[in-house]
């Protein structure tokens, strides 16, 4: 009964993050909330990997690699904020309603 | 040498036709050096060859049977139509009667038309009618009878149309063409049922198929009366007569034209159909209540009229009312004399009022008077042809009428009223239209008026001579019902009801009588001087009615049928309108949309392995 806890938890953890994805206004939070999502993911790779592949625990390298793509992906995603954030002066979501119908 | 022309007798439309095509290039339009006179010479030769040629084949055809000639026209599966050419001693009468008369009206028109740039327009269309007419006589089928029909009913729009820049000429075509043309469309119906029943359309096979058909009393009656309809428009019957009426308004000759010849190629589909009607004896009514309801309404018109061409239109229709009770008594004889009779006095009597109107410039009676002294010719010919018209022996209609009455003494006496009543009334507008013209003190309109040229004259006295004749002609002929067994009592009623009514006209408008003559009840007085407001009653029932339904119908196209495929495109374009406001600019709601889609799929597609389960729960 172990691993439905960690998958409980993922899953919170998970729900947590989306909320924070689409109801931050700040820019930075929204990344932030992204890494949220990437965390709750490992924590589900790495109770798969342990419950059910314990020997070749590949689940565990997928996590170092979602660890590290998360990592470049943060960087270019500050990298965009910071560029919006130079041209607009501003990273509050709302005021990026500029590619709309 | 009669023979050869007996065999060639189709050639006479033919003349005429031609005679009409070739007045055409002298339109103003084409030859611009010549003027338009020799569309009219043109016409006159073809008229006279047609003329000398039906004539000359009269005599091979007395006292031979008649004689058929075939002409295959289109033959498809099941449906052969043959034009069936009938060569018999009343078919070539008739064509001398018709060209006879378009001569003398063409010569007319030499006269009359003299101050007139439209040459090639009017006798190319009296080519046509000429033609038409001609065909129409000569035609031994109902199909190809109700084609020449409609071809000359076309040849009225145009023709009544002559002079379009007058506003009342173009709606007078307009009511010509749409009148005639709704009895026509009546008569085609007729026509097609007449197939189905009769399975011919040869008028010689539905005599012999009538003798001995068998067929639903009802349906033969339906088709009887729109086979009478067509010949009701034609002919100026109630209530389809107002088109004759307001076709006065085209020239006089071919006015002539129109009250002696056109309105009779109605009653002449008619006579030729009588053993189709005598199938139905309720459309064999309904043509006398026809005939008699206009015999009686238009002689009381007639004397109403202030108009000189409208005082005479009227007496048309009453004639032809005369010829409907003629033949919805089964009297082809007396109508076909009626016809002839009619047509040569009618013929007179337009010849001589349109005399008058040439030089008179006025139509209206009121502003005439006095011309007997000095026109004493038009006057001796409109009194002939008052007299060739009403029973007065020995000219020609007295012995129709009196074929007619005697025919109908025995079994319908109240018919024989009407016509003795009818005659009364037709004396009495013709003589008080000679009265208002002829007789009393010149007016003003016609204090200088000298009789009509020679053009004018001519055929004029010729068509006299020919009124004058017409007893002795028939006489020759032997065509006169025979005096010693005709009704003596019936005789002297026409006799003295003409007298009575030509006596008592003659006191009022030739005595010193104070004019306008007044009624004493002037609503009645105005309900026939405005021709029981026919124009009206047509505005409020059928024009309303129709113009009504047009406007519904408009509505129904704009508004519903183009309003639901518009509202197709409207939707789509409303759709995407709104729609696009899904597309927000906020990234988030991207990725909500995102989100609530997965997780939609992902309910859809795990839904077997625990829908069950979490219904179970829930309820």
């Amino acid at each position: 009964m172990q691993l439905q806890y960690f998958l409980l938890l993922a899953a919170a953890l998970f729900c947590i993050g989306i909320y924070g994805l689409i109801t931050s206004r700040n820019a930075v939070r929204v990344l932030m909330s992204i890494e949220l999502l990437l965390n709750a993911v490992n924590i589900n790779l790495m109770a798969f990997s342990n419950f059910l592949d314990s020997t070749l625990i590949k689940g565990q390298v997928f996590t170092v690699f979602v660890i590290t793509v998360a990592a470049a992906e943060a960087a270019v995603g500050l990298a965009i904020v910071l560029t919006i954030y130079r041209n607009r002066d501003t990273v509050d979501m709302e005021q990026f309603n500029l590619l709309k119908w | 040498m009669f023979q050869s022309f007996l065999d060639n007798v189709w050639l006479v439309p033919v003349y005429a036709l031609l005679g009409g095509i070739l007045a055409l290039p002298w339109s103003p339009g084409i030859i611009r050096r010549t003027g338009p006179r020799p569309a009219g010479y043109v016409n006159l030769i073809m008229t006279s060859l047609a003329f000398l040629h039906s004539t000359l084949a009269f005599p091979g055809t007395w006292n031979h049977p008649a004689k058929e000639v075939l002409i295959p026209w289109l033959s498809t599966a099941g449906l052969n139509l043959t034009i069936n050419l009938e060569i018999s001693s009343i078919s070539v009468g008739a064509l001398i009667v018709i060209t006879g008369i378009n001569l003398l009206a063409q010569i007319y028109a030499v006269g009359y038309m003299e101050m007139d740039w439209g040459w090639g327009r009017f006798y190319s269309l009296l080519g046509l009618f000429e033609a038409g007419l001609c065909a129409l006589a000569l035609c031994n089928n109902l199909f190809f009878s109700y084609v020449v029909l409609e071809v000359l009913t076309l040849g009225t729009y145009l023709l009544v149309g002559l002079w379009f820049s007058q506003p009342l000429v173009v709606t007078g075509a307009r009511d010509a063409f749409l009148t005639k043309r709704v009895g026509d469309l009546f008569l085609l119906m007729g026509v097609l049922g007449l197939w189905t029943l009769a399975g011919t359309w040869d008028y010689k096979d539905l005599a012999i198929w009538a003798q001995t058909a068998k067929v639903d009393p009802t349906v033969i009656t339906l088709v009887c009366l729109a086979l009478i309809a067509g010949p009701m428009g034609k002919c100026a019957q109630f209530p389809l007569h107002l088109w004759l009426d307001e076709a006065m308004e085209g020239p006089v000759p071919s006015t002539i034209l129109r009250n002696s010849v056109v309105v009779a190629s109605g009653a002449w589909v008619l006579i030729k159909l009588q053993p189709v009607f005598s199938l139905s004896p309720i459309a064999s009514s309904a043509m006398v209540g026809i005939g008699a309801v206009t015999a009686i309404g238009g002689s009381l018109i007639a004397i109403a009229q202030i108009d000189i061409k409208r005082c005479l239109s009227y007496s048309v229709s009453v004639y032809m009312g005369l010829i409907f009770i003629a033949v919805g008594t089964q009297q082809d004889e007396a109508a076909l004399l009626l016809v002839l009779t009619h047509a040569l006095a009618s013929a007179l009597l337009v010849m001589s009022t349109g005399g008058i109107v040439w030089n008179s410039v006025t139509q209206d009676v009121r502003q005439m008077g006095g011309l007997w002294s000095r026109r004493p010719m038009s006057g001796l010919a409109f009194i002939v042809g008052t007299l060739g018209l009403i029973g007065f022996p020995p000219l020609g209609s007295f012995w129709a009428l009196m074929e007619l009455a005697d025919g109908l003494w025995g079994k319908h006496p109240w018919l024989v009223g009407i016509i003795i009543a009818v005659n009364a009334l037709t004396a009495f507008s013709l003589t008080r239209e000679f009265g208002l013209i002829f007789g009393g003190r010149p007016k003003q309109m016609t204090e200088r008026s000298p009789e009509a040229i020679w053009l004018m004259v001519l055929p004029m006295m010729i068509l006299f001579g020919f009124v004058l004749h017409l007893p002795l002609i028939l006489q020759s002929l032997s065509l006169l019902p025979n005096w010693a067994t005709l009704n003596k009592d019936v005789a002297l009623l026409l006799i003295w009801s003409s007298i009575f009514g030509c006596g008592t006209s003659a006191v009022i408008y030739l005595g010193n009588i104070p004019k306008p003559i007044r009624l004493p009840w002037q609503g009645l007085q105005n309900l026939l001087a405005y021709d029981f407001y026919t124009p009206k009653l047509y505005k409020i029932t059928i024009i309303f009615g129709v113009a009504q339904l047009a406007k519904l119908a408009d509505m129904v196209d704009r508004f519903v049928v183009d309003g639901i495929v518009n509202f197709v495109g409207l939707f789509s374009l409303l759709g995407g309108e709104g729609l696009k406001y899904s597309t927000n600019g906020q990234t988030q709601f991207y990725a909500l949309t995102l989100l609530v889609t997965v997780s939609l799929l992902g309910v859809w597609v795990t839904w077997p392995f625990w829908g069950v389960q979490f219904l179970d729960l829930v309820f």
